[in-house]
């Protein structure tokens, strides 16, 4: 267990730069994730960690020593990876006790590491077995196994379920967040999907283009974006964004709706108003009308998808609807948790 | 005018597909083979109209009465093992290095892969003229250098002669092989070398435990092929030596045709080829069988 410092960090692949001076804090025991599009370079600040890629320009100091230049051996990390990297001659307990062995650890040593950990991951049964005998999930806790035996400082995962399907994805999120409160290790753990991001962090890193755009627990995120980018990228379905425009009075949104007042903002600045599709109710007060265009029920509630004075908006509904495409809908979109940011530089107002 | 229509199953479709090959394999391959074999039974001097039957007298005459046959099969078990170990070996040393990031790879990799695409006989050739007593390059290199002491009659002695023509062999084999390990090197996953790296493994532990093992089964065709190979080992021979001096380069393979074509006892050169491929199934399939089922194991 260790804590992570990060500090103005760059990498250029020649004259190419890809990450333009990335800072991070990361506290013992932290559950971090890494979130961003693919090529926001998340996966490259996960590997500069690890020692696989090297570092530009800046610093990664891990437990207080300055790792730049030491090879990933020896900084005192392990790395699960997306699709395992499991040594596919080596049985489950020589994978688990790989590591140990190369260390110079005695044989009963590492019996006794790689049972204990083959415990915690229910995979005693399978220790005998060569990977491709094994199904998905169990090769994925294998590559957690190989990791928890060390015991290191810092845990490194590179979308580790990437590789699963959904079902055993949920499953796996769980194992391995009762792993974490378990272990009370570091954890630094890249994803390209946010909803993991949201139900297993302490702590979330949103990247974009080789820069952070924010870093805060899952709900600051949800709940206060610092800008467009954060805002569009956290929540499923996205949340909504309308064009708005400042006036003397308030803003105005999509040409229809008048809001009261925004503090500090010149009249006719161009606004993007945010509100998440859960927040958007039906009928109520000041209701605007939409065309349904699309409606997916998924049991526990309802998306739809409608039309509000030419721009596409996504509703999610708790209630169970009988509207159907073409029909009109009346709806609301003042809500004390809507978004304010200011169009031509993202910023949140 | 109604259309005919040629309305055929999947599989005698397949079937259509595979009878220009399978009638050229029969006709060429297989029927040759089964014909060597009842003909190392017969005695023909290929030119009389009928071969008489005449059991194993062939095969006996072969091992008791040919002092060549067992000089060729020396020289044959020697020439497969230098065959399978020395050029494998150099050609993964130098499939090794190119796989590595440096300048000039691609320029190095031709070069190395030249000499396979020579005809052999052309590489027998070459390195004749090379190995020339009086006129060669080697003696005349030996000469400038003030080392005229060295100088030999490198395939005219019969104590180094095998080995002169092998150094010609390893010349243009090792650029086949290493292809093929460079294919194997690339397949290798990066992302289990960098686990290894994280591990705690060295370039020895990543070369130990990731590279070798991925590499197990273009090691096992880059064997079989060249245990085939050399077992089978003819044109270059025949090209730089005939079998010559004193029969101390023969082969099996050469003196099975020397035996048919020149000599005109066509039974014992067949029965001299039925023992090459005995001697080749009982090497490969076993080695084939072991390999694979190491392989099916991590699978």
């Amino acid at each position: 267990m260790a804590t992570v410092e990060i500090s103005n960090l760059k990498k250029s692949y020649g004259a190419v730069p890809v990450m333009h001076g990335v800072d991070v804090p990361i506290l013992d025991g932290e559950f971090v994730i890494l979130v961003g599009p693919s090529g926001c370079g998340k996966s490259t600040l996960l590997r500069m960690i690890a020692g696989l890629e090297s570092i530009t320009s800046g610093e990664i100091v891990i437990d207080g020593r300055r790792v730049n230049d030491l090879e990933p051996k020896d900084r005192d990390i392990a790395m699960v990876f997306q699709n395992y990297a499991l040594y596919p001659q080596m049985t489950v307990a020589q994978n688990m006790g790989f590591a140990l062995e190369l260390a110079g650890r005695s044989k009963a040593d590492i019996k006794a590491e790689v049972d204990k950990a083959a415990d915690i991951l229910s995979l005693t049964p399978l220790l005998d077995r060569k990977p491709a005998q094994l199904s998905g999930g169990q090769r994925q806790r294998v590559a957690m196994g190989r990791a928890i035996v060390r015991h290191p400082k810092v845990f490194l995962f590179d979308e580790p379920l990437s590789n699963l399907d959904a079902k055993l994805r949920v499953k796996m999120r769980a194992e391995i967040k009762a792993l974490h409160q378990r272990l009370k290790s570091t954890i630094v753990y890249v994803t390209h999907d946010q909803i993991e991001a949201m139900t297993m962090a302490d702590k979330i890193v949103v990247m974009n283009a080789g820069r952070v755009e924010q870093i805060g627990s899952p709900l600051e995120l949800y709940d206060r974006p610092d800008n467009l980018f954060v805002a569009t990228f956290m929540g499923s379905p996205a949340m909504n964004i309308l064009p708005a425009k400042a006036n003397r009075m308030g803003i105005t949104v999509a040409g229809l709706l008048e809001l009261p007042g925004l503090a500090n903002v010149m009249v006719g600045t161009e606004i993007s108003y945010g509100i998440r599709p859960e927040d958007i109710v039906i009928g109520g007060e000041g209701a605007v009308p939409v065309e349904v265009l699309v409606i997916e029920p998924t049991g526990a509630e309802t998306h739809i998808t409608a039309r509000l004075a030419g721009e596409e908006i996504t509703i999610v509904s708790k209630e169970r609807l009988s509207a159907k495409p073409g029909e009109t809908l009346m709806v609301s979109l003042a809500s004390p948790r809507s978004h304010v940011f200011e169009t031509a530089t993202g910023r949140r107002i | 005018m109604s259309k005919v229509r040629l309305s055929l199953r999947p599989s005698t479709q397949g079937y259509v597909l595979l009878a220009p090959a399978l009638i050229v394999y029969l006709l060429f391959a297989v029927y040759p083979m089964i014909d060597v074999i009842r003909m190392s039974f017969s005695s023909w001097n290929g030119l009389s109209p009928q071969a008489k039957f005449v059991g194993v007298a062939n095969y006996r005459a072969i091992l008791t009465q040919d002092p060549v046959f067992w000089g060729a099969l020396w020289n044959t078990l020697i020439w497969t093992t230098a065959a399978v170990i020395v050029p494998n070996l150099i050609a993964f040393g130098v499939a090794l290095a190119l796989n590595q990031n440096i300048p000039g790879r691609s320029s190095l990799r031709i070069i190395f892969y030249l000499p396979v695409i020579i005809a052999s006989i052309a590489v027998a050739t070459i390195w004749k003229w090379m190995y020339d007593p009086f006129f060669g390059l080697f003696n005349g290199l030996l000469t400038s250098w003030g080392l005229s002491g060295w100088i030999m009659d490198w395939l005219g002695d019969k104590k180094i002669a095998l080995w002169s023509v092998f150094v010609a062999h390893l010349w243009q084999s090792v650029g086949f092989s290493m292809v093929l390990f460079l294919a194997g090197l690339q397949s290798v996953s990066t992302t289990l070398i960098e686990a290894a790296r994280i591990d705690g493994a060295g370039r020895w532990g990543v070369f130990r435990y990731v590279t070798l093992p991925a590499l197990v089964p273009t090691i096992t065709v880059v064997i079989v092929l060249s245990l085939i190979n050399s077992l089978k080992a003819f044109d270059i021979v025949y090209g730089m030596t005939g079998g010559g001096p004193a029969q101390s380069t023969q082969m099996l393979a050469m003196w099975a045709y020397t035996q048919s074509m020149q000599l005109g006892v066509f039974g014992r050169g067949a029965a001299v080829s039925v023992v090459l491929l005995l001697i080749t199934l009982v090497v490969v399939i076993p080695y084939m069988r072991w390999m694979f089922k190491r392989e099916d194991a991590v699978r």
